[in-house]
């Protein structure tokens, strides 16, 4: 196996792990996967430039993935009394951009989640960009970027990183 | 009881109580969309959104009607029916764009930017029938009447309707506080659009806005976990991020918001804070200010800067905050839904920080994603789910009636009060049953 390989795999295997997290909705171990300058942001619209000055649905450091996290267990939050399932299929991912020496690597998948919240079953899709960088044991997330084919559209309520 | 007579209508709303009905019946839904919302001041968008002849954007003017506002060859905003004159095809279908001239996709007539008919391929074949082409029948019709004030652009379907700067009266001030704050006194539509689908009756979102009874229940949650976050930090830690501003003033005491007070004026339009809000303890942007004192001068910024409302509604189509910078735009669909569009403003002539903090505060506040507005709409879903019930018929709103200060053009009460609720309804009144508003 040459290095591209073993990086895809390992991109892979963080991607995997990530979906997982939020399959059980368990953002502590999710945020685990962050590094400290770690970003998750779901811009509002397409080809969307930049987080600051455009709206967007969610845009959370590791500052704001604290407060959610704590917020997702309120026992007052009563937008999170109704449990939320998910389940990610995450496909075509590919090493789109890499360097070497940083050990860093910009990766591009497609996803679909299913989500069932509040009696409801509902179908997000669209595009993942994550950077990732080496950490102390590993490959960490250091943005994570989520492009909704509908990200222009009325949304419902979203209580959970998708 | 039967809703759709007068005097089945009349019931529904008492000076303290509702009936749960004009939430749930969807015939009420109806007669609101055609008595309402085809009566009142409709807000369409903002010029900016349009700032170059050909542009254009459209949207409902209701939960159903069509329009299109364009700025025509001649520089005029003007809101016309996104409707074909020929069979009646939705003349343009994208949300916004640039065009020279309206071009029909079903039969090619082609419109002007001002509406005005210009060409119907193979005219010949009205030649002799009594059609007569240059008869303005065969124009884009305008809607019944448009008008701008400081840049925001509303239409009405009711050519009776009172001019648009008598039925805004004494809540104009709130547009004009808005558009001061900028140092060259003018705003503009920036930083994209939310739009939030609501599963429940437009009416509790307006209700929600002026309601300082609840961020101390429905958003502690969020104010509990910034709170708990915040102390694991080194103290003064908090102080270098704008969250650490907006998001603790949701839980503030019962006190606070009553200090806030509510006003309300004719047509349902109301707003609270003025002098105080759960916005003014922010802290002022440095070179914002500089810019502002520049502008105006130190006293005069004093007074822009110390008019502190938290929302002001234009019923019932329209929220603003003044001091953040974002509207909220409301579109009914059916009785049970609704959508909520949060748009920003850019301040002409204020440093990029004053944007941002703006979107900042969409984005935590406003967005499907927040941990702010789920809490609000899980609210109005449960009200919208328990008014089916036939435990109770009423809704009350009788918190602080009868302290309220009637002032001629407006009527003061505290900010826990009620007030809002009852100029809600005297409008609804009003437009539903010809009462004065
Ligand atoms: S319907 Fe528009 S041209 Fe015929
Ligand atoms: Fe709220």
């Amino acid at each position: 196996m040459n290095t591209g390989d073993a990086l895809l795999k390992q991109a892979e295997a963080l991607l995997y792990r990530e979906a997982d997290c939020l399959d059980r909705a368990d953002l502590p171990a999710w945020m685990e996967l962050y590094s400290e300058d770690g970003t998750y942001w779901m811009p509002a619209a397409p080809e969307q430039e930049d987080p600051l000055n455009h709206i967007s649905h969610f845009y959370d450091d590791r500052v704001m993935m604290e407060i959610r996290r704590r917020n997702f267990v309120h026992p007052r939050a009563a937008s999170k009394d109704h449990t939320v399932r998910c389940s990610h299929l995450i496909g075509n991912i590919r090493i789109t951009a890499e360097d070497a020496v940083a050990g860093s690597c910009t990766v591009h998948s497609n996803f679909h989640a299913m989500l069932y919240y509040r009696e409801e079953k509902r179908l997000y899709g669209g595009r993942y960009e994550h950077v990732l960088k080496q950490g102390a044991s590993g490959l960490l997330i250091q943005r994570k970027r989520v492009d909704l084919i509908d990200c222009d559209a009325a949304h419902k309520s979203l209580i959970i990183y998708l | 009881m039967l809703i759709t007579t007068e005097s089945g209508i009349s019931h529904l709303v008492e000076p303290c109580r509702l009936h749960r009905r004009v939430y749930t019946d969807p015939a009420i839904f109806e007669l609101e969309m055609e008595r309402i919302w085809g009566r009142a001041w409709i807000f369409i968008g903002h010029e900016s959104q349009v700032p170059r002849p050909g542009d254009y954007f459209t949207t409902n003017i209701n939960h159903r009607i069509p329009v299109v506002m364009v700025r025509d060859r001649d520089g005029l905003v003007r809101v016309l029916h996104n409707r074909c004159a020929h069979k009646g095809a939705k003349l343009v279908d994208k949300r916004s764009g640039n065009v020279r001239a309206f071009r029909c996709c079903y039969h090619g007539w082609t419109f002007g930017t001002d509406g005005k008919l210009l060409k119907i391929p193979n005219e010949k074949g009205y030649d002799g029938t009594g059609m007569d082409p240059k008869d303005p029948q065969w124009n884009l019709r305008p809607v019944a009447q448009h008008a701008s004030y400081r840049g925001f652009v509303f239409a009405t379907l009711d050519e009776k309707a009172p001019d648009l700067v008598t039925w805004l009266g004494g809540a104009a001030a709130c547009f004009d506080n808005l558009c001061d704050r900028a140092p060259e006194g003018e705003v503009e539509v920036a930083g994209g659009v939310l739009r939030y689908d609501h599963a429940c009756n437009w009416k509790m979102f307006l209700e929600n806005l002026n309601d300082t009874h609840h961020p101390q229940t429905t958003h502690q949650s969020v104010v509990d976990a910034a709170l708990d976050y915040i102390s694991t930090l080194p103290p003064d830690a908090a102080k270098q991020r704008e969250e650490a501003e907006i998001i603790p003033p949701f839980g503030g005491s019962y006190e606070n918001f009553e200090k806030s007070g509510i006003t309300g004026f004719a047509y349902g339009h109301h707003y609270d804070g003025g002098k105080t809000s759960i916005h003014s303890g922010y802290s002022v942007n440095p070179v914002y200010r500089d810019a502002m004192v520049n502008a105006y001068g130190e006293e005069r910024t004093q007074e822009i800067l110390s008019f502190n409302t938290h929302n002001t509604c234009y019923y019932p189509s329209l929220t603003i905050k003044t001091a953040i910078q974002n509207i909220r735009v409301v579109r009914p669909i059916a009785v049970d839904r609704c959508v909520v569009e949060t748009w920003s403003f850019r301040l002409k002539g204020a440093p990029p920080g004053m944007l941002q903090r703006t979107l900042l505060y969409s984005r935590l506040i406003n967005s499907v994603g927040s941990m702010v507005g789920p809490d609000d709409l899980e609210a109005y879903m449960r009200m919208q789910q328990g008014l089916q019930s036939p435990a109770s018929e009423w809704v009350e709103m009788y918190r602080e009636f009868g302290r309220d200060t009637d002032m001629g053009d407006r009527i003061v009460g505290t900010g826990t009060s009620d007030l809002d609720m009852r100029t809600q309804y005297r409008a609804w009144r009003h437009y539903m049953l010809g009462e004065v508003a």
